[in-house]
Formats: C-alpha cells, sequence, structure tokens
C-alpha cells in the first residue's frame, strides 16, 4: 500500500529529509552495579523504519531496547520520543524521570512485544487487547472492542478472542501480544526477541505477522536473533558487542559486506 | 430416646446462635480482608519500617491461641486504669468488640501470608506488561495484579473462612450466645447433651457446605484461566 522505499537496499534508510524521528536515543548507558551493560548507545528512528538489532546474548540489545521505553532506566544519555524530549535527571542514584505522566505517555505510544509474550493471564485474548486502550487512553469499551477485534483479525487470532492464554500455543500467545500492542495504535513497536521463546515450528507464523506489519510500513525496532528476517526486512541494522555498536547499516551492507571482525565471527556463527 | 423435638422448641435460642455466629463470621472475614490488602501490599514491597512492624505484629497474633488473645482482650484490658479511663472503653468492654478484634487481627495475620505468597507469584513479565502498556502503579495493581492474586488465592481463602467460622466457637466463653452457647445452654436447662451440640454441629456443617458450594461457583467462574494451565 504505502510506497516506502525502504526496500531499495537501504538507500531510503533512515533520515528521510527532515522529517522527526519518531525515536531518538543519545549516548544511552547503562550499568549494572559496576557492569556496564550500554555504553553510550545511539539510534533514530524514522517513521516507516524497520530497525534490527543483532548481537550475541550479552550484548545489550534488550537492555537497550527496554531504556527506550524506561522500562529500563537509563544511567545516562538522552531520548527524545515522538518529538518529545524525555525529562530524565541526573541524581546520585542514576538518572530519574522527572514527569511520570511523560513516562506513561511515552509508554502507551511505543507498543512492546516481550520475548516470553506475558499477556495477562487472567483475561482472555480480547480482554487483554482492550485493557490498555480502556484503562490507559481512556477509549469506550465499544470503541476499544471494535479495534480489538480488527488487530486480533489482523494477526489471525480472531476466533480465539475468548480463549486464555495458557489454553493457547506460543505462538498464538505472541500474535495476541502483537494485537495487544497495535491496539494502542503507538508511533513504533519495540520487539525485544519475538521468537526466541518459541517452538521452532511456531517461529514462522509470528515472523509472517512482523514482516506484514513491516510492509505496512510500520515503524518497529526488533531485538532478533533471527538473521533471515533483519536481513530481508529492516530498513537498518544495528550489531551491538559489549553494550557498544560495533556495526550498523542498510542490511545489504552488514550482511553482505561486513567490516568488523565480530560481526563476521558473529554471523558465521549464526550461519547466516 | 433422643429429644431433637424439645430443640424445636428452643427454635430461637438456635437462631440466635447462627445469627451471632455468622455475624462474626462474616464481620470478621470482610474486616480482616480490607485490611489484610493493603498490608500485604506493603509487606510485599519491603517498606522499611513498616513492613518488620506488620511481620511481627502478625507473627505474635498467629503465634499466640485465638482463645488467649480473647481472653487478654476481654479479661485483660480491664486490669488498666488508663484503658477503663479511655474514651474507647464503652466499646472494648463489649465482647463482642474483644471477639471481633482478636478474630479480625488472626485471620488477617494469616490472610497478609495468604495474600503475600499470591501477589509474590503474579509473574513479573505480566506486572511489566502493564507498566509497557502505560498504566499507573495503582492501575496495575488493580487490573493485573491483584485480580490475578486473588484468583490464585481463592482456595486459600475458603480454608482460611472455615477456619475462621470454627474459631467463632470462641465467642460462646466470653458471654456471646452462638451455636456452641446456644448448644450449651440448652444442654444446661435439660441435659440433653447430644442433641444441643449434634443441632449446632449440623448448623456448622451447613454454613461449611454454603462455603464450598459458593467457593465452587467463584472458582468456575473466575478460574476458567488455569483450568489446563500451560501447553
Amino acid at each position: 500500500m504505502q510506497s516506502v522505499d525502504k526496500d531499495s537496499d537501504g538507500m531510503g534508510g533512515p533520515r528521510n529529509g527532515a522529517v522527526q524521528p519518531i525515536i531518538a536515543a543519545d549516548s544511552i548507558c547503562k550499568d549494572f552495579g559496576p557492569l556496564a551493560v550500554l555504553r553510550g548507545i545511539s539510534l533514530q528512528a524514522a517513521n516507516h523504519d524497520v530497525i534490527s538489532i543483532i548481537g550475541s546474548s550479552g550484548s545489550g540489545k534488550s537492555t537497550f531496547l527496554r531504556c527506550l521505553n524506561l522500562l529500563e532506566m537509563p544511567t545516562s544519555g538522552s531520548l527524545r520520543i515522538c518529538g518529545e524530549d524525555i525529562d530524565l535527571h541526573q541524581t546520585p542514584q542514576g538518572m530519574v524521570a522527572g514527569d511520570r505522566k511523560q513516562v506513561r505517555r511515552i509508554r502507551s505510544s511505543l507498543g512492546m512485544v516481550f520475548q516470553g509474550f506475558n499477556l495477562w493471564s487472567h483475561m482472555n485474548v480480547l480482554e487483554n487487547v482492550m485493557a490498555a486502550p480502556v484503562h490507559v487512553q481512556g477509549k469506550s469499551k465499544a470503541e476499544a472492542r471494535e479495534k480489538a477485534e480488527h488487530y486480533l483479525q489482523r494477526v489471525g487470532l480472531y476466533e480465539k478472542r475468548d480463549a486464555y492464554p495458557a489454553f493457547m500455543s506460543g505462538g498464538q500467545q505472541q500474535r495476541a501480544a502483537i494485537a495487544r500492542a497495535l491496539a494502542m495504535e503507538p508511533a513504533a513497536v519495540l520487539f525485544d526477541e519475538p521468537t526466541s521463546a518459541l517452538d521452532p515450528e511456531l517461529v514462522g507464523e509470528v515472523l509472517k505477522v512482523i514482516r506484514g506489519l513491516a510492509e505496512e510500513g510500520r515503524t518497529m525496532i526488533v531485538v532478533t536473533h533471527e538473521m533471515a528476517f533483519a536481513r530481508d526486512v529492516s530498513s537498518q541494522v544495528l550489531f551491538l558487542h559489549q553494550g557498544e555498536v560495533e556495526e550498523s547499516g542498510p542490511p545489504a551492507q552488514l550482511f553482505r559486506e561486513p567490516r568488523s571482525e565480530r560481526l563476521k565471527a558473529f554471523l558465521t556463527r549464526a550461519a547466516v | 430416646m433422643y429429644a431433637f423435638e424439645v430443640v424445636f422448641d428452643h427454635l430461637p435460642l438456635f437462631l440466635t446462635g447462627l445469627r451471632n455466629t455468622l455475624l462474626l463470621l462474616v464481620l470478621s472475614a470482610i474486616f480482616s480482608f480490607v485490611l489484610a490488602v493493603p498490608l500485604a501490599l506493603v509487606v510485599t514491597r519491603r517498606v522499611p519500617v513498616a513492613t518488620p512492624i506488620i511481620e511481627t505484629v502478625s507473627y505474635v497474633f498467629r503465634g499466640t491461641p485465638l482463645i488467649v488473645q480473647v481472653y487478654l482482650l476481654y479479661y485483660g484490658l480491664a486490669q488498666f486504669a488508663f484503658i477503663r479511663a479511655s474514651v474507647l472503653w464503652p466499646w472494648l468492654r463489649e465482647a463482642w468488640t474483644c471477639l471481633l478484634i482478636a478474630f479480625t487481627f488472626g485471620t488477617c495475620a494469616y490472610l497478609i501470608q495468604i495474600l503475600r505468597g499470591a501477589i509474590e507469584a503474579v509473574p513479573h513479565g505480566e506486572v511489566e506488561a502493564a507498566r509497557a502498556v502505560g498504566m499507573t502503579p495503582f492501575q496495575t495493581l488493580r487490573i493485573v495484579v491483584l485480580p490475578n492474586a486473588f484468583r490464585r488465592a481463592l482456595p486459600n481463602f475458603e480454608n482460611e473462612l472455615i477456619f475462621l467460622l470454627h474459631a467463632t466457637a470462641i465467642a460462646s466463653l466470653v458471654t456471646v450466645i452462638d451455636l456452641v452457647g446456644a448448644g450449651r445452654n440448652f444442654n444446661t436447662i435439660y441435659y440433653f447433651t447430644y442433641e444441643g451440640f449434634a443441632i449446632a454441629g449440623l448448623l456448622y456443617l451447613a454454613i461449611v457446605g454454603i462455603l464450598r458450594l459458593s467457593f465452587a461457583l467463584l472458582e468456575k467462574r473466575l478460574l476458567v484461566h488455569l483450568r489446563r494451565a500451560g501447553i
């Protein structure tokens, strides 16, 4: 539908003109005690960008993603989401958010999909998808229901709308979690290893949905181990190593002509 | 041989007993639950000062027999002149007040532990998902944590209510005519020991039966999401 020129091997990538980026993270650092997990990572995601973050476990990619919606509070750095500078200030205990309302606002404008699905187990699928629009965005039940049913249809779970998470396969749960994230009509969706907890035969159905979203032109940041997915779908790929961006660029370049030895070694191990 | 027809002549006595037992059960259950939820939240958050205080008080109430607590409140408080002089004395000297305090705190102490466990068992990921969609901490509690924890704790609530019901028999030791009190009064008048206490016992059974039924219905409604947990 939309003509997004991100398929042209990264030529159009990020920075399409002077458009306001949806997510702009600058020099994000995160320490866990003495351990520096992130050492200054920056990222810009413009509208329609699909940015994949790859790297071996422990490279900090999930932590970085969680810093973007402040599920994890960075130790230092700055964030600009949907044109809003996030009010973060330094205290002796690290950074704190000055405006909790703002934090909640940016969280609801960045949908998040977790590795472990994290559906609310006492609610059925429809209730899971309707909860945030009703309680956080103040939508009427009728409107939220309509929206929820639309997105459940979109991920192919409309027939499962009355089922409880425990009765569903991992792939179905993850698709429900994607519908839950979409129901808030977020400006961007953050995926935290969305297929890592799935049985191999269920990975496909989830990736298909995520690919579809990318083709729709949704802005997404995807932490993933699925190299084929990162290569085919992303407009930009970030390779993290020990809390730093070791290499980044359009996927064609990154996967075909990796410059850094670490990325070469990583790609060999990942057997692309 | 058995004089159950005499029992029927004294139906009002047993009805009073039934009413008082139910009142003690329902009031203590409501008070202790209302008290236990916020206290359990404080305990799970490990709030400095408050959590150790709650845990210590809870330990004292769980660590002493309920009957000792009732005696200390009902007979013991009168020893202190300042309590007799306080504005609360007109209430504190009533057996009902002492019973409600003891039952409420005693049950509350157990409920805190039950709720604490249930709240801590709510998967962290579900809490995180609530934060990630922008819920406030209070919404996270109201929409995600407590409904999940209450469902988890349902079977324990039922046990706790049954324990509380049986504990209310202590009321008969401090002048209140509950079901046991009715049975004993009946026995005092006629020496029909068996009949009086058998009726009391049957009525307790009936109450437990109703509780069981209510919880079975609740579980059927609220625990559908667990009926086949995991895949």
